[in-house]
């Protein structure tokens, strides 16, 4: 497939009620760029796929549902109907202070304290069908419901802020934000590396010095 | 778009057989000096590529045209637009919400300041979440302060401020440990090793010992991750997203009290006053310079650098930016897209369009760049479907370190398999991109320019990478700078306020460019790269 760039006739579609036409092979933010027109949010990395910028909703032709997706890394198809999702922020934050966190042995309850929804998740998995990225968010929240911190933290490895998975929770549990709380918790509370410590003993101590004048901080001399 | 002087190439099935016939591929002798192959053939010494500014603090330096038209603008804003504009107030206020930016106002709050951050997209996009490779800290036994102080100096041509480097390399370790007290994660030498142990090191292009930590092949994602999760969930920071700067405010007296920002939303301006405001606007990749695609997010339109220098804020290396090796030269769909260093860290090799290595893949990025680019001029390149690049050999990388695509290098195989095609059967084609922006606004080692109330951190600053950035600086940079910007404003914020604000630096500022036979109809900044169909005039127009 990737022999030949894809010729042929242009693609249709409808964007945010704008009727445009597309080269094959290219994206859906690309898409609406070439059809000119303006683009001053929804988007970030253009294409990398890392800032979660870029939500859409998408329906092919044919489907009763739409679906979600990220304009820089889906591909334009013939008939489909797009609209940028807008961002909005949560419902309420679900605010906790890492740094007060320091009793390991009561993460199940600070995991209840400050995300009391998560244990009524439904099981809808609204929010696996919303991921862009195929994270299995709703184990992820049931993990999380139960203490099991590195479980989940690990399943949110390849979240990228989207937040698409809390406009689609109906208990308003905020996956996405559960997931970093569970990740930022396993860094925080148990990465300790012993060179980083040592290092940071000789600095404090006065045993790095840094000479400003040493031979190799200027240029070597010419001859 | 097309930078002069390419020739055609090699066809791509030609140097497909090229390549698997002398797989792993075998060096050629580059014959050149490194000067002269800098000189020859890195873009920043392409004839004609740079201007001399002639208004402006930096009068006479040279620059790039495009970015030196933008420079030396004019103001989009006048006296009586401020008039009835909304006004909010703060003691601390923050352009720009990438990594830079997030740290700044999380050092600032933290500090005891009520800080505002106005950002032109979201809180969080930026360069710094696209960050790949890593973040570099002198923490190896083996390693030390002073080598990374000399690694940096040296990567940079001796160019670089002495005492931003020191205070960089210096603060280098502690800055890792604040990250992890935000909750970011690095990768281990041995995952079972979580207390104890060591973090996994890596030998960035250009340093003398492994110092590169990172997480996977997307350090800044996690990075940003916790930053932003961290800025959302502290008390005294409000956020504006949509909301970019078109101008700074300045008192009576030529102090920084602020920005006016377009409220993208409601389309209005807004006066945002504060005591200190820190610059944190990130680079200028969009402007395309020479050319060339470049791996930058959609917002780096210099906009910082424009409002500083016309407020008399003084830059640096203005005609020094970084080229990355490996963007994606094939398919036009992902063209500029980047390929982490991280691949040629592992080991993988640059072949050109005759099967053969002509670069040693670690030298410093500059190097490496122009060796690619003196490939590709001289006919030894790759043409696919009218791209032009070189190889870089993945197949061959899988074959000596089977698995290392899918652990190690899941970006890259992410991205291979959206051209279509797999990494560990066919190579990538690849050419440099523009990546980074060395130079920027002249700070101290507190992160204050020589305008008072105004400070900067991040890719707009300058000092840090003399004019070749090494990689896994820039994500330390805007650690460490953040955090003394932050705090830095936070104590400056507590002095006396400015007063009289207004935008009391633009009659002195037109009076420069008439005088330089400018003239005022080229207007600034451009917030958005022209692909965007809006220009700032536009989203001025039907003000509420």
């Amino acid at each position: 497939m990737s022999e030949t760039e894809p010729a042929g006739t242009p693609l249709r579609l409808v964007f945010d009620g704008h009727a445009l036409q597309a080269r094959p092979g290219v994206s859906l933010l690309q898409a609406w760029i070439a059809a000119g027109l303006p683009l001053t949010e929804n988007v970030g990395c253009m294409g990398q796929g890392v800032c979660g910028a870029c939500r859409v909703l998408v329906r092919r032709p044919g489907e009763r549902i739409a679906g979600t997706a990220l304009a820089c890394e889906m591909p334009a198809e013939e008939g489909m109907q797009v609209s940028f999702i807008d961002h909005f922020p949560a419902r309420r934050p679900h605010a906790y202070d890492l740094s007060a966190l320091t009793d390991s042995w009561s993460i199940p309850d600070q995991i209840d304290a400050v995300f009391p929804e998560a244990k009524h998740c439904r099981h809808c998995s609204g929010c696996d069908r919303a991921c862009p990225k195929g994270i299995p968010v709703q184990r992820m929240v049931n993990l999380a419901a139960e203490g099991q911190v590195f479980a989940a933290a690990e399943l949110f490895d390849a979240c990228v802020m989207c937040n698409l998975c809390v406009a689609a929770c109906p208990e308003h549990i905020d996956p996405a934000h559960l997931g970093q709380f569970t990740r930022r918790m396993h860094a925080a509370l148990t990465l300790r590396p012993a060179d980083l410590m040592q290092r940071l003993r000789q600095i404090e101590a006065g045993e790095q010095p840094i000479d400003l004048d040493a031979p190799g901080a200027s240029p070597p001399v010419q001859t | 778009m097309t930078d002069g002087g390419m020739s055609g190439g090699i066809g791509f099935a030609a140097a497909l057989a090229a390549w698997d016939a002398a797989a792993p591929a075998p060096a050629r002798a580059c014959g050149l000096k490194v000067a002269d192959l800098l000189r020859g053939f890195h873009p920043d010494h392409r004839p004609g590529g740079m201007v001399q500014l002639v208004a402006g603090p930096n009068e006479g330096a040279p620059c790039p045209a495009q970015l030196a038209a933008l420079l030396q603008s004019d103001s989009l804003l006048e006296d009586v637009d401020l008039a009835g504009a909304t006004i909010l107030d703060a003691d601390v206020l923050v352009l720009g919400g990438g990594g830079a930016g997030c740290v700044a106002a999380l050092a600032a709050a933290r500090a005891g300041a009520r800080v505002l951050m106005a950002t032109k997209l979201r809180m969080g996009d930026g360069n710094t979440v696209m960050a790949e490779g890593g973040i570099q800290a002198a923490i190896g036994a083996e390693d030390s302060l002073q080598r990374h102080f000399e690694d940096t100096l040296r990567a940079g041509h001796f160019a670089a401020d002495k005492a931003l480097v020191a205070a960089l390399v210096g603060d280098g370790p502690d800055a890792i440990r604040w990250l992890v007290r935000e909750g970011m994660s690095f990768d281990l030498a041995d995952e079972r090793q979580r207390m104890g142990g060591a973090l996994l090191r890596k030998k960035p292009g250009g340093a003398t010992a492994a110092r590169l930590l990172s997480y996977r092949d997307f350090t800044g994602l996690e990075l940003m991750r916790a930053l932003r999760e961290a800025v959302l969930l502290q008390p005294g920071i409000s956020v504006l997203d949509g909301h970019p700067a078109l101008e700074l405010l300045t008192d009576d007296r030529g102090r920084c009290g602020g920005a006016a920002l377009q409220d993208l939303g409601q389309r209005r301006l807004v006066l945002a006053r504060a005591g200190a405001t820190i610059m944190a606007t990130g680079g200028a990749g969009r402007l395309h310079l020479a050319g060339f695609p470049t791996s930058n997010h959609y917002g780096a339109t210099a906009d910082g650098l424009v409002l500083a220098y016309r407020a008399g804020a003084r830059l640096r290396e203005m005609d020094s930016f970084q080229f990355h090796p490996t963007g994606i030269a094939w398919p036009p769909h992902l063209e500029g897209t980047l390929i982490s260093e991280a691949a040629r860290s592992a080991g993988a090799r640059l072949v050109n369009g005759r099967g053969e290595r002509f670069v040693e893949e670690l030298a410093p990025r500059d190097v490496v760049a122009s060796a690619m680019l003196r490939e590709l001029a001289e006919g030894r390149g790759v043409g696919r479907d009218g791209k032009l690049g070189l190889f870089l050999d993945t197949p061959s990388l899988e074959r000596e370190q089977p698995g290392i695509l899918a652990q190690r290098l899941q970006t890259l195989s992410h991205l291979a398999h959206r051209a279509g095609f797999d990494p560990a059967r066919e190579p990538f084609l690849v050419r440099p991109t523009l990546h980074y922006q060395n130079g920027g606004m002249a700070i101290d080692t507190d992160g204050r320019s020589a305008l008072p109330g105004l400070l900067a951190a991040g890719e707009v600053t300058g000092g840090l990478h003399g004019r070749n950035r090494m990689m896994g600086n820039a994500l330390l940079e805007l650690v460490v700078f953040g955090r003394r910007a932050g705090a830095s404003a936070a104590a400056d914020a507590r002095q006396e306020r400015p007063r009289n604000l207004g935008l009391n630096h633009l009659a002195g500022w037109r009076r420069g460019l008439l005088a330089a036979g400018l003239g005022l109809e080229a207007k600034g900044p451009l917030l958005f790269p022209p692909y965007g169909n809006v220009t700032p005039q536009d989203l001025r127009r039907h003000a509420a």
